[in-house]
């Protein structure tokens, strides 16, 4: 393995990452401080909180990073620090530590787009590990509580959008419905949990296509969840409170997370045969969901397009996808001045 | 773009920097307290993007060197969150990567050191914004409060007021705009001071003074806990 070694910083949302990624590729260490217990009370992200937690956790973070690395500053070629999207008070707590490790230490910054570190995570490969990376042209799905879009990429750092949720992002709506269910948040990996139980699998909730557009939509289903778990506890005459039996709550978790799955796999495998791909890519903490990864491994397969997922740790928001994307830019002879600012609406494709 | 350079021996020097207020301040001095060079700067909602470059300014201007640095001073609030967490980001990570020490200095503390209200007698009450409608109290020997649990005092004898245009009197905000041309020499003052005393915070644990709970916060919330760790692949 060679290439520059990256020092990078993700802190756009909920989760405190550092990094140290060579050649975009070998991950020698990758530590995330997550907050999510920190949220739960309040059943999503509370901004001022996120601030205040990457602010006190950001330097342990960086500590643990290095302990983890064996190698150290002198050999380090650039600090990659997320820019945007994400929280403004988030991004610049990592922005400002970047800038000052940058000048300290002499070494070259690069801001790096969140998004398209989602995405470079599918080059991450662990110690020895030896496998392919995606091959161009590709397609990448990016799911989480924060994104959701759909990516054609024929280069490196070369991105044209497909499409893009007009509303909630998927993560946020698993999170939602996980609430109108009585499950506890994140509401991912409970929906996950409760639709694997299900016996009953004739809860049908709608799909919204938006005719033959890449760009998604999860409001409705959220209405559509919210009028049908109503009608359902209406039906079993529970007293407001009162939860819905396990069975109950199993089959309408498995309805809503059948919709969702559906409308990702089938855009995703429409867009990859459209555009011709290679590789499709999967990523964004929604790909940990195991009915996604295994609908869409399914239909790859039956396309002859090879998917690649990167393991679930790789896929939440963490600093090496940062490095991942840092180590590209850098090579392509980027450059962040001191004054680089936050973009808490950076877009995927914009400079 | 390093001030790192080998060689040399020069004198150690004190960084101060404070984001708090609507003015930033970094200012180089000696370790006693003296000012040696100083660049403010009105921030608007841009301190992370200026406060690197006016730092490195700061440095390569008075011909300074990190590797010279003795000790960082930093304001720790209250003020507006923002500029507060772009201060303490940089000053820790400096601190921390430079192993020098690092004090935290109440910025209200400096600009009633700065508008002369730091003795004894009759208190002087600085006010500052809280949010866009609220104002807290700071008097001098006094912790900050909220404006509605300040009590009518006719023994305050007199007041300044910062970054409240329109907000409060004339002449407090004059007094208000000379205690901010005397607080980069305030801070650094009161830095050394804490420093020549022997006193140390840890630059992984300073945060601002928070004093207003967010909106949507948990009043249990603790910071100390509740976050998870994954240490990667190894
Ligand atoms: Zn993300």
């Amino acid at each position: 393995m060679s290439g520059p070694l990256v020092l990078a910083i993700e802190t756009s949302c909920d989760e405190t990452g550092i990094a140290l990624v060579e050649g975009g590729r070998a991950v020698h260490a990758n530590v995330v401080a997550s907050q999510v217990a920190l949220h739960a009370p309040a059943g999503g992200i509370v901004p001022e909180v996120a601030a205040r937690a990457h602010l006190r956790w950001i330097l342990p973070v960086l500590d643990e990073a290095w302990t983890a690395a064996g190698v150290g500053w002198h050999d380090v070629d650039a600090v990659a620090v997320t820019r945007g999207p994400g929280l403004a008070g988030s991004l610049l707590v990592g922005i400002n530590v970047a800038k000052t490790l940058a000048w300290v230490h002499d070494v070259p910054l690069v801001g790096v787009n969140h998004l398209e570190g989602h995405i470079y995570a599918a080059w991450l490969k662990d110690a020895l590990q030896d496998l392919p990376d995606p091959s161009f042209p590709l397609v990448a799905l990016v799911v989480s509580g924060g994104h959701t879009f759909l990516a054609e990429m024929r280069d490196h750092l070369s991105y044209r959008l497909l499409g893009a949720t007009v509303d909630d992002a998927a993560g946020e709506a698993f999170d939602k419905v996980g609430r109108l269910l009585g499950l506890p948040y994140p509401g991912g990996p409970a929906i996950q949990r409760a639709a694997e139980g299900a016996v009953a699998r004739d809860a049908r909730f709608p799909r919204a296509w938006l005719g033959d557009s890449f760009d998604f939509s999860f409001s409705g289903l959220k209405t559509a969840s919210r009028r049908t778990i109503d009608a359902r506890r209406a039906d079993a005459r529970l007293v407001p409170g009162e939860p819905l039996p396990e069975p109950l709550t199993a089959e309408l978790a498995w309805g809503f997370q059948d919709s969702v799955v559906d409308v990702l796999v089938t855009k995703t495998i429409r867009a990859a045969r459209d555009t011709g791909a290679r590789s499709i890519v999967l990523g964004g903490g929604v790909a940990a969901n195991a009915a996604l990864r295994a609908r869409l491994a399914g239909e790859a397969e039956a396309l002859g397009v090879p998917l690649i997922v990167p393991r679930p740790g790789l896929c939440t928001d963490n600093g090496a996808m940062i490095g991942a994307a840092g180590a590209r830019r850098f090579e392509a002879g980027e450059r962040a001045g001191p004054d680089l600012e936050a973009r808490p609406s950076l877009q995927l494709a914009s400079p | 773009m390093s001030a790192r350079r080998v060689g040399g021996g020069a004198a150690p020097w004190l960084l101060a920097i404070d984001s708090a207020t609507s003015t930033v301040v970094v200012v180089a001095g000696t370790l006693d307290g003296e000012p040696i060079a100083v660049e403010t700067f009105a921030a608007g909602h841009r301190h992370s993007q200026y406060l690197l470059p006016t730092l490195e300014r700061l440095v390569e201007g008075a011909d300074l060197r990190l590797d010279d640095l003795g000790g960082i001073v930093v304001g720790t609030g209250p003020g507006a969150f923002t500029g507060l967490r772009v201060g303490l980001a940089t000053a820790k990570t400096l601190a921390h990567q430079l192993g020098v020490p690092i004090v935290g200095i109440s910025p209200a503390e400096a600009l009633l050191d700065a508008a002369g209200g730091g003795g004894v007698g009759p208190p002087v009450r600085l006010w500052l914004p809280a949010g866009p409608h609220d104002r807290l109290a700071v008097d001098s020997g006094v912790g900050p409060r909220r404006e509605r649990d300040v009590p009518a005092d006719d023994t305050v004898r007199m007041e300044i007021a910062v970054d409240l245009p329109g907000r409060a009197a004339d002449a407090a905000l004059e007094r208000g705009r000379a205690a901010v041309a005397g607080l980069p020499a305030a801070l650094l003052r009161l830095g050394a001071r804490r420093l020549a005393a022997g006193e140390r915070d840890d630059p992984e644990r300073i945060v601002p003074e928070y004093v207003t709970p967010p909106r949507g916060m948990d009043p249990r919330l603790d910071l100390e806990r509740g976050l998870a760790w994954s240490r990667g692949p190894r």
